[in-house]
């Protein structure tokens, strides 16, 4: 049996120090396609609003003339959320406070150039 | 958004619903095919028409899953072009309902889905306890039962 498209990319971000959860995620659904977890992570909830909070990032880039939305962060108390897409996919990552977003973002965007 | 509703316990958890999960349309219904609450409809007679299918729907999809599967299928999902349609069972202690939504791109198939589960477990919370077994409808008074229903929810009472 040959693993998923998504298996490497996501492994590769969960690998990342800091990183709680990788998921591919169906943008206008809000639905996971596959996901990478540590316990404790709820994949279909952080999914659903990830998915959500992307594509109007993505809407509002579009509307005020910005070009296309290539990452979007978004920076609570007890951790961060971090999206980038690729047609309709959009690969999402929980990561803790402390985590090195640098390195994170950076990768993030080379694997969603390599999203199908 | 007028949220109307035949028992008003079920008012605050759908209100909330509407509110987090931005659907366009809402149906809360007895399997019977009864009307307890809606949101979105400006008339009686796609309230009707609405909970009439909706009961069949998940009554037959119900059955299918326990011919596949050994138990009933949860929900039902029909993404339309520009609408979707969100068809699933809430259990709470006055027994089951079904609750119809009809969504757009302001919202998604994942948060309608996320926004239920907590809806399902705010109805359970407010139901008040039953003091007596659940009144059975009888055919005969279905359609009695249904206009009284539809007229409080319309304002025709």
């Amino acid at each position: 049996m040959s693993a998923s498209p998504f298996a490497t990319i996501l492994s590769t971000l969960t690998r990342q120090r800091g990183v709680r959860a990788s998921l591919v995620v169906d943008e206008s659904d809000g639905i996971v396609i596959e996901s990478n977890l540590q316990i404790g992570q709820d994949g279909d909830r952080v999914a659903a609003l990830a998915a959500s909070l992307y594509r109007k990032a993505r809407l509002s880039a579009g509307a005020a003339r910005l070009g296309t939305a290539t990452f979007m962060q978004l920076e609570a108390e007890r951790g961060r959320i971090c999206a980038a897409g690729h047609n309709d996919l959009v690969l999402v990552v929980v990561a803790d406070p402390a985590a090195n977003i640098g390195m994170i973002r950076v990768e993030m965007i080379k694997a969603a150039g390599a999203l199908p | 958004m007028t949220i109307t509703a035949v028992e008003t316990w079920v008012e605050a958890p759908l209100r909330k619903f509407v509110e987090e999960a931005r659907t366009v349309l809402g149906l809360l219904l007895h399997p019977s095919g009864q009307v307890v609450a809606q949101f979105g409809f400006a008339r009686a007679v796609d309230v009707m028409s609405a909970c009439a299918l909706a009961a069949a729907i998940h009554a037959s999809s119900g059955e299918l899953g326990k011919q596949l599967e050994g138990k009933a299928f949860r929900g039902l999902h029909h993404p339309g072009r520009d609408r979707q349609l969100y068809l699933a069972e809430a259990a709470t202690s006055r027994g089951a309902f079904i609750f119809l939504t009809v969504f757009d791109q302001e919202s998604s198939f994942g948060l309608v889905r996320m926004y239920f589960d907590t809806f399902c477990k705010d109805l359970a919370a407010a139901a008040p306890p039953m003091s007596h077994q659940p009144e059975v409808v009888l055919e005969d008074r279905f359609e009695h039962e249904l206009n009284r229903n539809l007229a409080a929810l319309f304002g025709r009472g």
